[in-house]
């Protein structure tokens, strides 16, 4: 399972992942606080900066992932414009950008792992408690195993469909899926007690 | 304790997996997506706390920056864009479907299962949906509203479709639909 | 210098690659034989060519024909001239009925809801499992689940059934039944194989190996050749190798 850090390696792919993210929370909670397009303006600016630095495969990464937000920002700039109030909704574009272009850096800059880690600082209260949060840490590391395979089955399933019909699939292949998942679920459960249980 | 972890965990990878699959065709010719009937079946088919886990854990994986979500999305940006209010609020609509579902035991599956997600999966996911889009985009209840009225009939659809699907596993897999079982 | 009457099966210099990699190269197969087998090893590109066949999978190159019929152009006319029986039943089989399951391709072709039914209750018959009909689909085993799917191809009466490994993980006992069944087909049958024991009897035997045709014949000296491949290989050690 591939993760959206980039393999572009930055200064920031060392920097802690906690503090990444404290920063983030710091610089979201600053453009909700702030208005004016021409400020946002030079936020954005700024922030397309940090995504030139590493590169040119870097910044059309940023910029591609971005371009969901395509419709959004052409709705906020239509309706505004309709409604005379054109600045409001250059900010408001401008910082709906800016906020997911800062969140997606620090996912682009930061390791999978450095994020585990900092999801088991966070749980470090439940340990006190005495909440075995190893779960948790085996429950991710599954998902991550098994969505392709699962991914697989579907796959197999749609093929199967197709075998039999020009269209496309239908909201039935769902149920053989959903058996499927919870077969394995059975089979994980019981290699899971084979090798010693939770 | 083995099996209830390895519910959770299988489900979220079909959330996962349910978002690679395109878009499913009705025989209207209609398209829906899958991966939100995942959240759904979640929450009528492993009852509130196993089915809120496990889409908490699928959320929880999203952030930390892996492309679950449909169409390959992922990261904390989603949780900064217009729809974060949906991903948020899907842990809370599996919960709340799960929750219905629970109480609704005297019912046949099929029709808990509908309720169940269209109280969980239409009515509180919108409120979050709602907020964070009114959040993110400084817009008015009604304008929001407005702008989600168009996804009402399919979702409306997909609570059909997460009715007929329960009922399914609950022939195929009684004792699994763990809502009914445990 | 083209052939006046073409092949049944007529593939002439397809290829196909998926995540940079290449799964088939050069493939020319040209057969009117009823049974034909294909074999290789696991991740030869066996599988791939079953699906590029069945007009699953488009190839990039070259062309694909089964009957005259470009497989993955026309979807329409080539669900009436090849089937595909895939290696494991729980993910193929869609719906909980038996019935459900056989009628979904007669449904999907646009018949009558009263031909469907005909055409459900003929395969049935045939195959002597009218009881079988509203049975749901968790209550038979693997080897009648496989059955079932061979049932839901035949009943669209193609020319061309596609076998992918179909008695994988099924007992001696089932595998000889179905092995029954299959013989007593009056159709062409392409079996995808790693066990050459399955397709000794046939007519033809094609080895398939890093997704070329290796050898083209005979059953006997081609299985020959192959087994002894296969021993060689697995004296030696490439279990260690990753693959790309």
């Amino acid at each position: 399972m591939i993760s959206l850090t980039s393999p572009v390696k930055t200064a920031a792919h060392g920097w802690p992942a906690g503090g990444k993210l404290a920063l983030l929370c710091a610089a979201t909670l600053m453009l909700f606080a702030v208005d004016g397009a021409a400020l946002h303006l030079g936020f954005l600016a700024a922030t397309a900066v940090l995504y030139a630095l590493p590169g040119r495969v870097f910044l059309g990464a940023g910029l591609k992932r971005l371009f969901v937000l395509w419709p959004f920002v052409a709705l906020i700039l239509l309706w505004h414009l309709i409604t005379d109030d054109g600045a409001a909704g250059a900010t408001i574009a401008l910082r709906m950008v800016t906020a997911v272009a800062l969140a997606n850096l620090v996912t682009m800059t930061t390791r999978l792992s450095d994020m585990m880690t900092v999801v088991r600082w966070l749980t470090t209260p439940l340990r006190r408690f005495g909440v075995g949060t190893q779960s948790i840490e085996l429950a991710m590391a599954l998902v991550i195993r098994f969505t392709p395979v699962l991914a697989n089955k579907g796959q197999a399933l749609s093929m199967a469909w197709r075998a039999r019909s020009v269209r496309r699939p239908g909201w039935r292949i769902v149920l053989p899926f959903a058996v499927t998942a919870i077969d394995d679920a059975e089979h994980v459960a019981e290699a899971l007690r084979a090798r010693g249980g939770l | 304790m083995e099996r209830t972890v390895a519910l959770i965990a299988i489900f979220a990878a079909l959330i996962a997996a349910l978002g690679l699959l395109p878009n499913l065709m009705l025989t209207s010719g209609v398209p829906i997506t899958a991966q939100s009937l995942g959240v759904m079946l979640c929450g009528t088919v492993l009852g509130a706390k196993r089915g809120g886990l496990a889409v908490l854990l699928f959320v929880g994986l999203v952030a930390l920056g892996l492309p679950l979500l449909s169409g390959g999305r992922g990261g904390l940006g989603v949780f900064a864009g217009p729809t974060m209010g949906f991903v948020v609020g899907f842990p809370i609509a599996a919960f709340t479907a799960g929750f219905v579902m629970e109480q609704l035991r005297s019912l046949p599956v099929g029709l808990a299962a509908g309720i169940a997600a269209a109280v969980g999966g239409i009515l509180v996911l919108y409120i979050f949906g709602v907020a964070g889009f009114m959040m993110v985009l400084n817009k008015s209840l009604i304008e929001t509203l407005t702008v989600f009225s168009v996804y009402i009939p399919g979702d409306i659809i997909k609570v059909v479709l997460t009715g007929l699907i329960t009922s399914g596993l609950a022939r195929a897999r009684p004792a699994s639909v763990l809502s009914r079982t445990g | 210098m083209p052939s006046v009457s073409s092949s049944l099966i007529d593939l002439h210099d397809v290829a196909c690659a998926a995540e940079g990699k290449q799964i088939l190269s050069g493939v020319t197969i040209r057969a009117d034989e009823r049974r034909i087998g294909i074999v290789g090893r696991n991740g030869s590109g066996k599988t791939s060519l079953a699906r590029v066949m069945a007009g699953l999978i488009p190839a990039d190159q070259g062309r694909v024909r089964i009957d005259g019929v470009d497989v993955a152009q026309d979807r329409r006319a080539a669900l009436r001239r090849v089937g595909i029986l895939f290696q494991n039943p729980d993910h193929q089989i869609i719906f909980p009925t038996v019935e459900e399951e056989i009628a979904f391709g007669l449904t999907q072709m646009g018949l009558s809801k009263s031909d469907v039914k005909r055409g459900v209750h003929d395969v049935l018959r045939r195959f002597d499992k009218l009881h079988w009909a509203p049975a749901a689909i968790h209550q038979l085993s693997q080897g009648q689940r496989q059955l079932v799917c061979l049932m839901s191809v035949l009943c669209m009466v193609p020319k061309v059934i596609i076998l992918d490994e179909p008695f994988a993980g099924l007992d001696i006992p089932t595998t000889r039944q179905l092995e029954r069944v299959l013989a007593s087909l009056d159709l062409t049958i392409v079996h995808i194989t790693h066990a050459p024991d399955a397709v000794r009897a046939y007519d033809r035997v094609l080895w398939i190996d890093q997704g070329r045709v290796l050898q083209d014949g005979a059953p006997l000296p081609v299985l020959a050749a192959f087994s002894r491949r296969m021993m060689e290989i697995g004296d030696s050690d490439d279990l260690s190798d990753l693959a790309g």
